[in-house]
């Protein structure tokens, strides 16, 4: 749910990066910072453990600039990603526009993709949302790897809403900023 | 135009806002207030010469809150209505306004907690009622195609070249 600040004359939108552990949520967001024009971006707040994996969730805010006289952020967020940290994702989830599901595309992460995919919907439904009203990206991540699953595959298992699907190498930022720019557009057609 | 859900905020809340928050900070000796979103999202604040980087603040001010309260829930309390952090030599201190705002005020050794607190808990009440029923009042306020239109072109520039650079 953006807050729309008509009196300060801003609008901020929330996008959340979901995924299993490893999928490259944090990778995703670290490319973006790393390569859009500084004076765009604030800074990336990572909350991680010491081995680096998300322990609550990394922050970075983008600012559109003034579109209609309105100052535009979207605020990017992701989850950790292992499974016993379901209590911190749902507070990410809270108050979210958009979300960029990102799925590991090895073979032998087909449980954990079909898990958080479940996931995400338990977590938005217990919290009164539904995937429809939000903006919702398929990121198909580590296309660049062996042992892979086809588009074709994961769209059937994953993709029962028919939602955009972007093939991504999150390392080398292949498929990063087209998967942001589809859910940034998407937030704002939505609640437009 | 269609009728938007979340957070809205009009001109007439941001100024009621805005100069209570200026009274609280007067009356506290605070060196920073500001209200924000539940989801980490910034409202108003209200500073002499005292900025700190709000959008991060207001991201993990708003999370830390959020723990807070599944605290409470797994200790089987209804809700801990605040946050408070102790620092050497500044404090800060984390409250629930309504649903979806909270408001955060920081200050230094030289003011005292109970102080705070008091005025804080004052202020709230004042506060409540001015988000209280405003999806009523906002209901004329929404954002338009054209809006919409221009974002998009603005994205497009904003993310133009940078796909796969490395």
């Amino acid at each position: 749910m953006p807050l729309i600040n008509f009196a300060a004359r801003e609008i901020n939108y929330k996008i959340v990066y979901y995924g299993c552990g490893l999928c490259g949520k944090t990778t995703n967001i670290q490319y973006i910072h790393r390569k859009i024009n500084p004076s765009a971006r604030g800074k990336l707040v990572s909350i991680a453990t010491e081995e680096e994996r998300t322990l609550y969730f990394d922050f970075l805010p983008l600012s559109l600039g003034t579109v209609k006289g309105m100052q535009t952020r979207f605020h990017l967020y992701t989850v950790p990603g292992q499974s016993y940290y379901n209590a911190s994702r749902k507070l990410v989830l809270q108050g979210v526009d958009g979300v960029i599901f990102v799925g590991d595309s090895q073979i032998t992460r087909l449980d954990e993709n079909v898990e958080s995919y479940l996931n995400l919907w338990d977590n938005l439904m217990a919290q009164g949302d539904d995937l429809s009203k939000l903006g919702f990206v398929i990121q198909m991540n580590k296309r660049d790897l062996s042992d892979i699953f086809s588009v074709e595959d994961l769209n059937e298992l994953l993709n029962h809403t028919q939602s955009p699907v972007i093939e991504a190498c999150a390392v080398s930022g292949l498929g990063v900023f087209e998967t942001l720019k589809i859910v940034c557009k998407q937030v704002i057609a939505k609640t437009a | 135009m269609a009728k938007r859900k979340g957070l809205v905020i009009n001109d007439r809340q941001l100024d009621l806002c805005d100069d209570l928050l200026r009274k609280l900070k007067d009356v506290t000796g605070s060196t920073f207030l500001a209200l924000i979103s539940t989801s980490g999202q910034p409202i108003t604040t209200a500073s002499d010469d005292y900025h700190p980087e709000t959008l991060s603040l207001a991201s993990l001010a708003a999370s830390s809150f959020a723990a807070t309260q599944q605290l409470a829930s797994i200790l089987d309390e209804k809700e801990f209505t605040l946050l408070f952090h102790e620092g050497k030599s500044s404090n800060l201190h984390v409250s629930q306004v309504s649903d979806q705002v909270l408001l955060i005020i920081t200050f230094g050794r030289e003011t005292q907690v109970g102080k705070v607190r008091l005025y804080t808990q004052r202020a709230i009440e004042v506060l409540r009622p001015i988000f209280e029923g405003s999806d009523e009042e906002n209901e004329a306020l929404s954002v338009d195609a054209d809006y919409e239109v221009t974002a998009g072109k603005a994205i497009d520039d904003l993310f133009a070249d940078l796909e796969g650079q490395p």
